[in-house]
């Protein structure tokens, strides 16, 4: 029984758990969970006072504590279930009746006991502030009520939460603005790219005493300079592919073949992609039958085979 | 008179080739070197065949046998260096005769060549019997400089995967840079070709290929060409590479090549050659005579279109996709050109240089057919006006082009084209300007012929050539039938007189045997009384590129009541034509007007002269005279012309004769013109620039918007907002093409204070700013960059005070927003490239004309860093043609040097040749102008750069020669100390004396003679026929010319004396005198002098011969392997030389006494053949040449002895 209280209030809350171990608690919801399990355990101890204990085992009185604590919690849920399954958010003393009763608590007896004349009376716990919650974020101006719903029922939520906002313009069909807007912004996105490019990578300048007034894009000279210049840009490349689109089918293919290598007979040359798939033949005799006969086309011999090696 | 003869052709070589085996087993493309053999059938036609010369050019030749026995062989090649090097002289005259002779000492075409062979004297013993001669010799080529090139990309990755490529290129006869071969057009021989390639790699040549085997590794292929069809060596060639193939669909027989990743491009570019096939079969009524067509395209090709037996090699920039417009045409017509080449040119062979010609004549003539039919009448007169204006200008500038030179015993002074600063004698001393022209007027006169005996006997006549040497040349070899596919000016005027029965010998005479052009003048006054027009025709025929015309000329004059042709003749002596009328001015005002093409028309005459019924007058309109007519008539009259004649050059006519009259009328009628849309688009075009022309002549009296502003605005803008362009939209091509022309024409208006307008700039950036290609089906890319040289041409020149430093700061407000453009122009070309870089290439202009105006400073480096190698050629040309410009206005010669270096190293031959000739355009200073550039320095530099820095391309070098023309004349440059006159004047007198002398020795015992004249006149001459030709270049050490009698040689050299250079009148000497041996006359030269320039030798760059040689001074041009190998430092050259004068010295005595002994080989010392050892212990691969005879022979030293 090192620690009983501990033990106890293990099974009363999470936050709980954190408080019972440690001597300083400063979360102000954990002193109020504190503060109200003090006053149960006054109540305990009066009530055994007045059942006639001298004295109780301090574990004793946290397992009573903890068994009213229970009870308590029990009739408060069991009165807000009622009460919610009545259509109610708050609950009414009739709520907490049938729960009583529900527990198989006999209600009559109750106001004799409240009578009684033994009863010892309890200071109220000390006033604590009672956990803040934050308010939820209120946008706009609540809706009152209409005079046609009750003013019971609950406000109306915050406006944002059900009223629509348009979050367009009317599209603008003017045919001059529009090309208007797609040229400067067309101008726009190439400057400020072509902008980028000059601030990060090396630049070119037209004048000595302003290197940054118009910077150019320094000349990188490749070592394939034809292929950028000749091959459509993706840009062109993407219009092209609407209007036809078999044409780069075809250039996929092709850019494969010169990948293949030579050294066995199946890659034996790259022209063979060119034949229909039943042209190449191994590469002993040249077929006849392929549809083109091109002398490039056909497939490389082998070299005679000498006996003396 | 090459048309006296005949019978025939007659071969110039004591032989006849039937056959010949190319086999090169290596292409090191790391290395870049070749290595291989060829094997040459030849069939002596004498009795006593001791020697056969060959073409060969900076080759290694390792071996020669003849029959298997090794044979001796010289190797000499006096174009390496043409005058030799301590030469002072500087004037282009001298260098101009040299040159010829250099040239022709080697030609093919005279017989001669650079190798020499022996004929092993076992084999000449039994020569009665004329046995077929196999000569067969191994060579090598390493890091060539000409007739191939090599493209090697510098990327990761083996050869196939960086696009690695070799082709073989050439001006003219060429082919004799890649391997030994008689290098004539004229020696037809069948081939086989073969080539052993790596395995990923294509081996395109001539012929047919036969089959495709792999080496035993498995690692490389060897390709295997037959060419049965009898060809010239010059119309052979080569292209190796990862090449992606492509079989014609069209035509199962031919097969196209491009560089990897460009297939889709091929595709689409060779979607349309089987139509430019059908039309010439068609033509020509022959079918295309080899059996399978080939064509590769090559980077960094030599010029965009060559032509070979069966294949024809093209620039890889001719390739475009199916976005292009501006491409396809002029890729069209180059494949056009190319293909008719295969018929004429290729398939049929000149004769001789002086019926080239016939050749290009026929291949442009039908060349030119084609044009008319894809491109139509309009395209095709308007490429006849076109090339006719540039033949006049070229030839009223330079002064004629001769179109058939006749060499009457080929006497230097009988000049034909004096005015010219180069000769005409041989292809190889053109420079390309003159070739060019040449080839235009070919055509033009061939053009000419088909006027005169009608275009169905013109084709006949092809028909006929055609069939005669189809039948040639599928005979096995005989001699006389295959001369039947040679094509000579007496033979093909002789066909010319069997299928028409006309005689054009009047009009080959004028045109063909004559050059120069005809200039008419006319002019005409109508007489009302007599109803005559008085025409009166005048020529100048004075100036120089002119000449006298006499015969018909055809007079059209458009009269109210219709269209008159009248032929008037041209006689010596009058002037003046009196033309009747057929019309009274005015009768009927309401009755239509009928044209020539029998259209009638409704025309306003209200312009028109009340009393006369003319309403307008061309003179020779179907350009059947190569001629320039400047007619004068009357505004109103041109402008009627322009309106209604439907004939597209009497438009063009109309429209420059307008410029001159800047009224109303003539606005009205220009405009009238842009808005017509039936009316040819070039014409439309050229509109437009009239029109700004005249807009900025009435510029006070003009009103209304800009001119064309408003008329584009009606075209090609929105109709809700008219300042912004529709969004393009090129489907119809007239439109596209006036679309494009119309800003750039607009940007050249000018207002009051000669400034581009406001309004007019403005609406150029606003249709940049509106250009909208999105929903365009083509690449609008020639479109933004003629919007970009629009811009350029609005610039004027800046408002400056003094010469403050231009800023930022105190930019044009309007310059600000071009300049923006342009950068961002140029900035996106780089992340988003457009075809053939055409935007960087307008941005680059419009920086120089921006830095010109001096609107931004001028610097260079910018247009540098874009010159380098690694951009794309058309980039690079437009940047150094800034770099080019810059040097003129600034007169740098930093920048001028940095020009000259690239020519001497750049990668690119096209470069290289394209600097010179933009500097030739544009030069930096001109023999008539002062400058500080001009020094002796340059001089040295340039004089050396065409006398042996350029030897590897014919092209280059008469580039270089045309550039030093330019810069200095023909004289001797002005910033040159003067030269000694008194040897100069010596020259003359001593060539008067000597020449005599001179003959007989020629033959055989060269040395005495040669001593004699040393002695008699300070002059070197080496004179020697074929075997003594050994010793001969050590000759001119001996007699010291100037009388500083007894110092050697050597040492006189060094020394520099002031009193010049004795040794230049023999060249001088030598040349003129054509009863010399001429080559061995260069031969020797060559010997004595090349050691000194080993930097220009071609074929061992960076080394050095070892000291031996120098000592000797007689190093073979080409050299022994066993000698290059021998390690040298190359930097001690100048030390070297130093030292070996002393060596000189002591040796002389020894030579002098050799010469004395008949020269005997057999005598060598043993000190040589010590030198020998040691050089084969070196070599590991000499003792084939060591211990061969022929390199015991061919070494030409007698002594070694060191």
């Amino acid at each position: 029984m090192a620690d009983p209280a501990s033990v106890g209030s293990g099974s009363l809350s999470a936050s709980g758990t954190r408080s019972g171990s440690g001597k300083t608690t400063t979360s102000p919801a954990e002193n109020y969970y504190l503060a109200r399990r003090r006053t149960l355990q006054v109540v305990v101890s009066s009530l055994l006072t007045e059942c006639g204990f001298e004295s109780a085992e301090k574990a004793a009185v946290e397992s009573l504590t903890e068994m009213i604590q229970s009870y308590i919690s029990e009739v408060g849920r069991s009165a807000k279930s009622y009460c919610e399954h009545t259509a109610r958010s708050t609950p009414t003393l009739s709520d907490v009746v049938v729960t009583l009763i529900e527990m198989g608590f006999n209600v009559d007896t109750l106001p004799t006991y409240a009578k009684r004349s033994q009863r010892m009376v309890i200071t109220a716990p000390p006033v604590t502030n009672s956990p803040v919650v934050p308010k939820a974020l209120a946008a706009g101006q609540k809706r009152v009520h209409p005079p046609y719903i009750p003013s019971h029922l609950p406000d109306f939520p915050d406006p944002h939460t059900y009223i629509k906002t348009p979050t367009f313009r009317e599209p603008v069909s003017d045919y001059q603005v529009l090309r208007e807007k797609a040229a400067s912004q067309r101008r726009d996105v190439e400057r400020a790219l072509t902008r980028f490019m000059a601030k990060t990578g090396e630049t070119q300048s037209l004048f000595k005493d302003d290197i940054t007034a118009f910077p150019l894009i320094a000349a990188r000279p490749s070592s394939i300079p034809y292929l950028n210049a000749l091959l459509p840009s993706e840009l062109e490349l993407q219009t092209l592919e609407e209007t036809d689109s078999s044409e780069q089918d075809d250039q996929t293919d092709n850019e494969n073949a010169p990948s293949n290598t030579v050294t066995d007979e199946a890659g034996a040359d790259k022209e063979n992609s060119v034949l229909p798939p039943g042209g190449v033949v191994p590469a002993v005799k040249p077929s006849e039958e392929t549809v083109i006969d091109n002398p490039y086309l056909r497939p490389v011999k082998k070299p005679k085979v000498r006996r003396k090696k | 008179m090459n048309r006296k003869k005949d019978k025939g052709f007659e071969s110039p070589r004591p032989y006849k080739l039937t056959h010949q085996v190319v086999c090169i087993n290596n292409i090191n493309f790391q290395r870049k070197s070749v290595i291989g053999y060829v094997e040459l059938t030849i069939f002596p036609t004498v009795v006593n065949l001791n020697r056969i010369k060959l073409s060969s050019k900076q080759c290694r030749i390792y071996r020669v046998r003849v029959n298997d026995l090794e044979a001796p062989f010289i190797y000499n090649d006096p174009t390496l260096e043409v005058c030799h090097h301590e030469s002072k002289q500087r004037n282009l005259n001298y260098f101009s005769s040299a040159y010829t002779a250099a040239v022709g000492a080697v030609d093919p075409d005279a017989g001669n060549g650079e190798l020499c062979i022996k004929v092993p004297s076992e084999l000449w013993k039994q020569g009665d019997e004329m046995k077929v001669l196999k000569v067969y010799i191994e060579f090598s080529l390493d890091q060539p400089k000409g007739g191939l090139h090599f493209v090697v990309p510098d990327i990761e990755g083996n050869m196939a995967e960086r696009g690695a490529h070799v082709f073989s290129f050439g001006y003219q006869n060429s082919t004799r840079f890649w391997f030994p071969c008689v290098d004539s057009y004229s020696e037809l021989c069948t081939w086989k070709l073969e080539f052993t390639v790596d395995a990923s790699m294509v081996a395109v040549s001539c012929g047919d290929l036969v089959e495709t085997v792999y080496t035993h590794d498995m690692r490389k292929k060897t390709f295997h060409y037959v060419l049965p069809i009898p060809t010239a060596a010059p119309n052979i060639s080569l292209a190796v590479g990862p090449f992606e193939i492509l079989v014609d669909p069209y035509m199962h027989e031919v097969t196209h090549f491009c560089l990897p990743q460009l297939l889709p491009l091929l595709k689409h570019t060779m979607s349309y050659l089987h139509e430019i096939f059908e039309f010439y079969e068609e033509i020509l009524t022959c079918r295309y005579p080899y059996s399978c067509f080939k064509t590769v395209f090559v980077d960094e090709a030599y010029v965009q279109v060559s032509s070979y037996a069966s294949m024809s090699i093209f620039s890889t920039n001719l390739l475009h996709s199916a976005m292009i417009i501006d491409q396809t045409p002029v890729t069209r017509r180059c494949l056009a050109q190319a293909l008719s080449q295969q018929f004429f040119g290729c398939f049929i062979s000149r004769m001789s240089w002086s019926d080239e010609w016939v050749l290009k004549g026929i291949s442009g003539y039908i060349y030119g057919l084609y044009l008319k039919k894809t491109f139509g009448v309009n395209e095709y007169r308007h490429w006849i006006k076109e090339e006719l204006d540039k033949i006049v200008e070229y030839e009223l500038k330079t002064g004629g082009v001769l179109l058939h030179p006749a060499f009457c015993g080929g006497k230097e002074k009988d000049n034909p084209t004096p005015h010219l600063h180069f000769s005409i004698k041989h292809p190889h001393t053109l420079s390309w300007e003159y070739y060019k022209m040449f080839q235009c007027k070919a055509h033009l006169v061939m053009r000419l012929i088909e006027n005169r005996i009608s275009m169905e006997f013109m084709l006949q006549v092809f028909n006929k050539l055609l069939s005669l040497a189809s039948t040639a040349s599928s005979q096995k070899y005989q001699s006389h039938m295959w001369s039947q596919m040679l094509l000579s000016t007496s033979g093909f005027l002789k066909s010319i007189s069997n299928v028409s029965g006309k005689d054009i010998g009047p009009l080959i005479k004028q045109w063909v045997d004559q050059s120069g052009v005809v200039k008419f003048f006319g002019s005409f006054a109508f007489n009302r009384k007599r109803n005559v027009l008085e025409l009166e025709i005048r020529q100048d025929y004075t100036s120089s590129g002119t000449q006298k015309y006499v015969g018909p000329i055809k007079v059209t004059v458009q009269e109210l009541d219709g269209s008159f042709n009248h032929t008037l003749q041209i006689e010596e002596n009058s002037l003046k034509h009196d033309i009747p009328c057929h019309s009274k001015s005015r009768r009927n005002k309401k009755k239509k007007i009928p044209l020539m093409n029998g259209e009638e028309v409704d025309m306003d005459l209200s312009a028109m002269d009340a009393d006369s019924p003319l309403l307008w007058i061309r003179i020779d309109p179907d350009m059947s005279i190569l001629r320039k007519v400047e007619f004068e008539q009357a505004d109103f009259m041109w402008q009627y012309q322009l309106r209604y004649e439907r004939d597209v050059v009497a438009q063009e006519e109309a429209i420059s004769a307008l410029e001159k009259f800047p009224t109303p009328a003539s606005r009205l009628a220009l405009t009238d013109i842009l808005e017509q849309e039936q009316c040819f688009y070039k014409v439309r075009m050229q509109a437009c620039f009239c029109l700004a022309k005249i807009a900025n002549s009435m510029m006070s009296t003009w009103t209304g918007p800009p001119a064309m502003k408003s008329l584009f605005t009606r075209m090609f803008c929105c109709k809700s907002c008219p300042n912004i362009v529709k969004t393009n939209n090129f489907i119809n091509f007239q439109s596209y093409f006036l679309q494009k022309t119309m800003p750039v024409a607009m940007a050249l208006l000018r207002d009051m204070q000669n400034l581009c307008p406001k309004e007019v700039l403005n609406f150029i950036l606003d249709l940049i700013k509106y250009n909208d290609n999105r929903k365009n089906k083509f690449s609008d890319n020639y479109y933004r960059a003629e919007l970009i040289d629009a811009l350029t041409n609005s610039l004027t020149p800046a408002i400056n005070i003094s010469n403050e430093v231009r800023t930022v700061d105190n930019l044009n407000s309007d310059v600000r927003l071009i300049l923006e453009e342009i950068t961002r122009f140029l900035n996106m070309e780089k992340l988003l490239p457009s075809y053939r870089n055409t935007i960087t290439v307008s941005c680059l202009r419009a920086i120089r004309m921006l830095q010109k105006n001096g609107h931004i400073p001028s610097d260079p480096s910018l247009f540098k860093s874009y010159a380098q190698y690694g951009h794309f050629v058309d980039v690079r040309v437009a940047a150094l043609e800034a770099v080019v410009d810059y040097t003129r206005v600034d007169r740098s010669s930093e920048e001028l040097q940095w020009l000259l270096d690239m020519v001497q190293n750049d990668p690119s031959h096209y470069v290289r040749h394209k600097i010179l000739s933009m500097l030739g355009k544009n030069p930096p200073f001109t023999k008539a102008s002062e400058s500080s550039l001009c020094n002796e320095a340059l001089v040295d530099q340039l004089w050396k750069l065409m006398n042996s820095g350029t030897s590897h391309d014919w092209r280059l070098r008469c580039d270089a020669v045309n550039f030093y023309y330019t810069l200095f004349g023909l004289t001797r440059p002005s910033c040159l100390p003067l030269p000694e006159l008194g040897l100069v004047l010596n020259l003359k007198e001593k060539k008067a004396v000597l020449n005599p002398t001179i003959k007989p020795e020629a033959g055989g015992i060269g040395g005495v003679g040669a001593l004699d004249l040393c002695a008699n006149g300070g002059i070197h001459t080496p004179i020697s026929g074929f075997p003594s030709s050994l010793e001969e270049e050590h000759l001119p050490m001996e007699p010291p010319p100037n009388g500083v009698a007894p110092a050697p040689h050597g040492l006189k050299r060094k020394a520099e004396t002031p009193l010049g250079s004795p040794p230049e009148p023999v060249q001088f000497t030598a040349q003129e005198e054509e009863d010399i041996d001429m080559d061995t006359v260069h031969d020797s030269q060559a010997f004595i002098y090349h050691h000194l320039n080993m930097l220009e030798r071609p074929s061992t760059p960076g080394k050095e011969p070892p000291l031996v040689e120098q000592t000797l001074l007689s190093m073979p041009a080409t050299p022994l392997p066993a000698f290059i190998k021998e390690p040298s430092a190359s930097k001690h050259g100048e030390h070297h030389h130093r030292h070996h004068h002393h060596d000189h010295k002591k040796k002389k005595k020894k030579h002098k006494h050799k010469h004395k002994h008949k020269h005997k080989h057999e005598s060598k010392d043993k000190d040589k053949d010590k030198d020998r050892e040691r050089e084969r212990d070196r070599d590991r691969d000499a003792h084939a040449f060591t211990s061969s005879p022929a390199s015991g022979r061919s070494l030409r030293s007698p002594s070694l002895s060191d």
